[in-house]
């Protein structure tokens, strides 16, 4: 046993000694995990953070929100009714201002502030505990002592420009207390302060609403009596609601880290496969000297742990720094879309690092296990024949192609029963993987074809085809990461383009007006008065749930020109159901502006039609305050961004079954064109309206922040494709090193022939050119696929709207650009090596005979 | 055709230097064969190298085809090596990836120097006419020989550098192989230098050195 243990040890130092005369391989293992690991950890450690912090949603900064007091009329809770509950024994009450303001340079900055010596910390019920302060004495102090303090997380004072100790001036001319950057939980990108020092410096006597941690029935009761007739006590849904509405975004992203990490396999894969490859006479020679196959594993396996523990430990610290780079978009864009606050540090759970180690050591040892397994079924005396090692590459590539065709005609027979996310990656999954097997098998095809029809004079482009049958064993994996890559990259830019043209239309023809209000407290008098407004359109309505998922109601003023031109939904021949032709939508837009049906008529947005899987023409029942009303699905309307689903109905209809729906805003029409306005004015002019800044903003503005938010949502999809290819390029490189390096002596005899350079390169070249020609040809019908399943399956599986998937030339040339050049410079790296190794290789090229 | 004056080479290493070579000199006429004989590590094949211009003497000048080779650059000394050189490994270095009659042609196309009637005479000679249209590792050792030695001659070189060509090859195809590369180079009348250490296949040259410490020494002479 003791001397079958100093065996193994003497054979894994034999193995391991390979990466001391050959570093390069060594740092090619090493890339490729750690790479593989951090693209795939960072975005693991992303959709962890973001999930446990919508866990946390019914907490605000460390306390319990179960319930909100709201006031009725949108003029906040005032400071009276909010003592009054105190005093009535009600502690787990807490005020909240929360809003957006302007710095002086017109940023929007979000502010929340609370009174800190109010707010519940626990989990204990009814109003007899007292609980001990979430924030240390020894800083809370500060914060609510004049001067105050202002603490921000430290990507919004570096997105402001912000330095401790600095204080931001607003618009208003008022400056906020002095900065601390640090960051409380549930702070999100938002400047955290006290309570009074908000009131004072935003000059306002009322709080947002009343957070309100738990109660029991009996408490809840008495609460509910107690409240005045404007306030209302709402139930907090915001942590289901969270976690519901971003599930779609974070599945988004799962898949595209496991594609990176998938990517990082492949390069793993190559790598394990060169250095078993570059140690195969060491093998070899190994077991000629009696060292049994089950030794030899045991040793690899030790081996590949090592690799595992050293790759995910460096990956994971990478994961974390790129995770740390990218969440404050991300953070950012989760705020912007679902109102969702991430806090600004990540932390790293046992469980992540070893779900992380788990997934590593999965792919190393698969990545080891198929090799192995070629070479235990191998002879000793086959194991020294190349030319048999060739042709077995052959027979592997024609069951990697038919285990390829089983993956897309299992694609194709799934299809039709695709009806989830998870399904629908899946069925992306063998879309992609079935076409990177494929891969090798049509370049072996292609590369026959072309020696067979070349004409006999060629002989170099005959050789240099010909050639390819030596490269492609080496660079197939390599050229399979690289296919899958840039299928994801065709896939992803055609949704994103799509997206963006269907969200500029939209936007166009949804936004009419000049300027959008959103104040509850506007003067509608004399906004119909002003002289300098040709047009006004309220826009009311009220939040309710409906099949247990945040709803809204709006009412829409039937004389506006949105709503004159409102344009319904039309079939893209995709879906099965939903189709509306002109005549069909006329009509539809008739019966609801007519409302006279026995049953009411409604329109929807598409996320009802596609999450909520209420078909055209449904009858559906909503709540109102006198129970439930029956209404009848005539049409549908786009509504990109929207997480919620929502009813459009004429503003009359909604008050009369919803008489407590509220004034939510307007949108105004200039009688002079917007661009000749001067901002000071406007203002001005607005304010004698009732409406304060930063509860306007112009069309223009809306139009920017929403491709500004659009922009920063898919950065994060862009940076991990645009990384995900460079690794893949990474792989290119590190095989064509290999592939040189091992031929080395073969270029050497071909330069003592007389080859010159410029021949040698065209036979180099070629193959290289010729199978990447391949794959770059293959990547467009899956990439257009891929697209195709994500903007017409996935997306309206997800998000629950639809587009017309729109192609465009620009950037699939921009995309051939970049991977014609990250091969051209790989080629170019590898020729360089070539040049500066030939001469020793061709000083070697007799052996050592003598 | 090949003419070694007063040649010295000394590889440099961390446990002592080795002087291969020391003020060798040699001269083999243009159309003659010669076997360089010596014991393992003497260093036969570095004066192979020289000759090839695969590696570069410390001293004394190497003459070829009457040009002075010793100062040649890596372009000249390619040039060289395309038009008037030919190599001849133990280990055949045939391309994989192409079929025999394109392996047979190969150094001839590289060189421009196709010639039909030779071309058919040497796959006569050589015995691949069934082989043409194989693979390499499609032949065995002695075949995949006789392919090295008809693709040398196709291209018709002045001077023939040959490494223990037949070291491969069991003893009964090592003499037909011989007994053909040697009648084929004379038919071409090319020069033939060959490194081996067995007599016997020795024999079948006009002349044979001897290395021994660094110095060549003619041990055979035949008139031819």
């Amino acid at each position: 046993m003791k001397r079958q243990f100093k065996q193994t040890i003497w054979v894994f130092v034999t193995l391991i000694s390979h990466y001391r005369r050959h570093p390069g391989q060594a740092l090619t293992m090493a890339l490729g995990l750690i790479s593989g690991v951090a693209l795939w950890a960072a975005v693991q450690l992303i959709n962890d953070h973001a999930r446990s912090s919508y866990a946390e949603a019914d907490q605000l900064l460390g306390a319990e929100a179960r319930y909100w007091i709201r006031s009725d009329n949108g003029l906040g809770v005032a400071v009276a009714d909010y003592i009054g509950l105190r005093r009535a024994g009600f502690e787990q009450l807490y005020p909240v201002i929360e809003t957006q303001v302007r710095d002086a340079q017109g940023r929007s900055v979000a502010i929340i502030a609370t009174d800190l010596l109010a707010l519940p910390v626990g989990n204990g019920i009814g109003s007899s505990a007292r609980y001990s302060n979430p924030f240390g004495a020894s800083s809370w102090l500060a914060l609510i002592q004049a001067d105050y303090q202002a603490w921000y997380p430290q990507s919004l004072a570096s997105q402001l420009g912000i330095e401790p100790g600095q204080q931001l001036v607003l618009a208003s001319g008022e400056r906020l207390p002095p900065a601390l950057i640090q960051t409380q939980t549930q702070q999100g990108q938002r400047v955290f302060m006290d309570i009074a020092a908000a009131m004072a410096i935003l000059g306002t006597d009322t709080f947002s609403y009343l957070g309100v941690g738990r109660l029991s029935k009996l408490e809840h009761l008495r609460l509910a009596a107690l409240l005045p007739a404007t306030l209302k006590l709402v139930t907090n849904h915001q942590a289901l609601d969270l976690a519901q509405v971003t599930e779609s975004l974070h599945t988004h992203l799962t898949a595209l880290g496991l594609l990176s990490f998938a990517v990082g396999l492949f390069i793993v894969f190559n790598a394990v496969r060169f250095s078993l490859l570059a140690r195969q006479g060491t093998l070899t020679t190994l077991r000629e000297m009696g060292i049994s196959l089950g030794m030899l594993s045991i040793a690899i396996i030790a081996e590949s742990l090592l690799w595992t523990l050293f790759g995910t430990s460096l990956g994971l610290v990478m994961g974390y720094a790129l995770s740390q780079l990218l969440l404050p978009a991300m953070a950012m864009s989760l705020q912007s879309l679902y109102a969702a606050e991430l806090g600004s540090l990540i932390g790293i759970q046992p469980e992540q690092v070893l779900l992380a180690f788990g997934l590593s050591l999965t792919g190393v040892v698969l990545a080891l296990t198929l090799p192995l397994w070629l070479r235990a079924r191998e002879s000793i005396r086959r194991q020294r024949d190349t030319a048999a090692q060739w042709q077995q590459d052959q027979r592997g590539i024609r069951w990697l192609a038919l285990v390829a065709m089983g993956l897309l005609g299992l694609a194709a027979v799934l299809y039709p029963w695709m009806a989830s996310i998870e399904q629908g990656f899946l069925m992306l999954a063998l879309l992609m993987f079935g076409g990177a097997l494929l891969l090798p098998w049509l370049v072996l095809g292609l590369i026959k074809t072309c020696a067979r029809l070349l004409p006999k004079h060629q002989w170099l482009l005959r050789w240099a085809v010909s050639d390819a049958l030596a490269q492609l064993p080496h660079l197939r994996i390599a050229l399979m990461a690289l296919l899958l890559t840039l299928t994801a990259n065709i896939g992803v830019t055609t949704l994103v383009g799509s997206f963006r043209t269907a969200l500029g239309d939209w936007l166009e023809t949804r936004l009419a007006a000049d300027i959008y209000v959103q104040s509850e407290s506007l003067d509608i008098e004399a906004i119909k008065q002003a002289a300098w407004l040709s047009g006004y359109s309220p826009r009311i309505g009220l939040d309710l749930r409906w099949q247990n998922r945040p709803t809204s109601i709006r009412g829409l003023d039937l004389t506006a020109p949105d709503t004159v031109d409102m344009v319904l939904v039309q079939d893209h021949g995709v879906l099965d159901h939903g189709g509306q032709n002109q005549q069909a939508q006329d009509q539809a837009l008739q019966a609801w502006r007519a409302g006279d049906s026995p049953v009411i008529p409604i329109l929807a947005n598409e996320q009802v039609q596609y999450l909520a899987h209420t078909p055209l023409g449904s009858i559906i029942e909503l709540p109102t305050p006198a129970g439930p009303r029956r209404f009848k699905i005539v049409g549908y309307v786009h509504d990109y961004g929207n997480s919620s689903l929502a009813f459009y109905l004429p503003g009359e209809t909604v008050m009369a079954h919803w008489p407590a729906a509220e004034l939510l805003g307007a949108g105004l029409w200039l009688s002079e064109p917007a661009a000749q306005i001067d901002p000071d004015w406007l203002s001005s002019r607005l304010s004698a309206l009732g409406v304060k800044p930063g509860q306007w903003v112009l069309q223009g503005e809306i139009k920017r922040i929403s491709f500004a938010i659009f922009d920063r949502t898919f950065a994060i999809t862009a940076t991990l494709n645009t990384l995900t290819l460079l690794v893949a390029g990474l792989s290119l490189l590190t095989a064509l090193l290999a592939v040189h390096q091992q031929r080395l002596p073969e270029y050497a005899h071909w330069r003592s022939m007389g080859v010159n350079f410029s021949q040698w390169l065209q036979i180099a070249a070629l193959p290289l050119l010729l199978m990447l020609a391949v794959t770059l040809l293959l990547a467009l019908p899956l990439g257009f696929s891929l697209s195709w399943l994500l903007i017409n399956k996935l997306n309206v599986i997800a998000f629950g709207w639809t587009m017309p998937l729109l192609w465009s030339w620009w950037p699939l040339a921009k995309l051939g650009i970049l991977t014609l050049g990250i091969v051209l410079t790989t080629l170019t790296v590898s020729v360089v090596r070539v040049r500066q190794t030939l001469p020793t290789a061709i000083k070697q090229l007799a052996g050592d005979s003598g | 055709m090949l003419t070694f004056s007063a040649i010295s080479k000394t590889y440099y290493q961390p446990d002592g230097d080795i002087q291969v070579l020391r003020q060798a000199d040699l001269h083999l006429p243009a159309g003659q064969t010669a076997a360089l004989l010596g014991e393992s590590g003497c260093g036969k094949s570095t004066l192979l190298h020289l000759a090839a211009g695969l590696d570069q003497p410390d001293s004394g000048q190497i003459m070829i085809h009457d040009q002075c080779a010793s100062d040649f650059s890596d372009r000249q000394w390619n040039h060289l090596r395309r038009e008037t050189l030919s190599l001849v490994f133990q280990q055949y270095h045939l391309v994989p990836t192409l079929s025999v009659l394109d392996n047979l042609l190969l150094q001839a196309r590289l060189a421009n120097r196709l010639n039909p009637g030779l071309q058919q005479h040497l796959i006569d000679r050589l015995g691949l006419a069934p082989l043409l249209g194989r693979l390499p590792h499609q032949l065995s050792g002695g075949q995949q020989q006789r392919v090295a030695i008809g693709r040398v001659l196709m291209h018709q070189p002045r001077l023939i550098l040959a490494d223990e060509p037949t070291g491969n090859l069991d003893e009964a195809t090592s003499h037909s192989v011989m007994e053909l590369f040697t009648t084929l180079v004379k038919e071409t009348g090319s020069s033939l230098l060959m490194v081996t250490h067995s007599q016997v296949m020795a024999n079948y040259l006009d002349h044979q050195w001897l290395l021994q410490a660094g110095q060549i020494t003619p041990v055979l002479a035949r008139d031819t």
